[in-house]
């Protein structure tokens, strides 16, 4: 498409003006995206200081290894990449596993895969009428004990809006794993809000 | 028509909502939603969800990053020199 052809090459001039090391397209590209790289380690970690941190080293190391940069990926994918791999390095080095049991879906079904009982919590009406904050503060809860393997995915589409495609660059998976993925961490949010 | 089971509804969910599902899948999900009043409810809630979910978002960051910026501009800024 037109439009991606133009964003390809605009795309381009700013790849090669910071492989050059230009201090305005460095200082573009960090405006750009840095506060979503910040609120994405910061959810990931769940300490502020931490995630400035984490985010401040693999920005310097971006910088020094641009040139290794061949284009494969957007450079935003590259980005959430880079920052994503120093949190989950940081979760290691913590052992910060969290472990948070799926949602129990297999319990809700016969063997002939129906319902056993009434699907549970609220019904539609209900689910309009029901206070967003506090329903916000629920999910908010919930996804940030989420194990990192689905938090990493819902942040990265629901909360910062990724494509499929650049999600896919970022944490190196199939599209088919993404999509498993994302209905286990959105099944987890539906039974932590409605059922918790 | 091949039905789903409510089991296969509540699976292909996040397909659905997402758009990657195919026409034919469509047309199974929602004739069987027509039908079964705990997948509809099922369906709702989880919309529902993740209506919320993309509602998640950080307080207003930029002020924040300022100072990480600040921070690696003058590392940048450390080379040129």
């Amino acid at each position: 498409m037109p439009g991606d052809r133009a964003d390809h090459s605009r795309e381009y001039v700013e790849v090669e003006a910071l492989k050059a090391g230009t201090h305005s397209a460095w200082k573009e590209l960090l405006a750009l995206h840095g506060p979503a790289l910040l609120n994405y380690a910061i959810r990931m970690l769940g300490d502020r200081g931490a995630a400035e941190e984490i985010l401040q080293d693999s920005l310097v190391n971006i910088y020094h290894t641009i040139d290794r940069f061949e284009g494969r990926c957007s450079i935003k994918s590259w980005l959430f990449r880079a920052v994503h791999n120093s949190a989950i390095d940081e979760i290691r080095r913590r052992k910060r596993y969290v472990n948070v049991s799926q949602e129990a879906l297999d319990s809700y079904f016969n063997e002939a895969g129906h319902w056993i009982n009434d699907c549970p919590g609220w019904d539609g009406l209900a689910a309009k009428q029901m206070d967003e904050k506090r329903l916000l503060k629920t999910i908010q809860d919930k996804i940030d004990q989420l194990p990192h393997v689905h938090r990493e995915v819902l942040l990265l589409k629901e909360v910062e809006g990724l494509t499929t495609t650049e999600i896919c660059a970022a944490l190196e998976i199939s599209p088919g794993n993404l999509r498993i993925r994302i209905h286990r961490a959105r099944a987890a949010l539906r039974a932590a809000a409605v059922e918790g | 028509m091949v039905y789903l089971k409510c089991r296969d509804v509540v699976d292909k969910i996040s397909e659905i909502i997402d758009g990657q599902a195919s026409m034919m899948t469509r047309m199974r999900f929602h004739s069987h939603l027509m039908m079964c009043n705990n997948c509809r409810r099922y369906f709702k809630q989880f919309k529902r969800v993740k209506e919320i979910s993309g509602k998640v978002t950080a307080d207003d960051l930029r002020a924040d990053f300022d100072h990480v910026m600040g921070f690696v501009m003058k590392e940048i800024d450390k080379k040129d020199v």
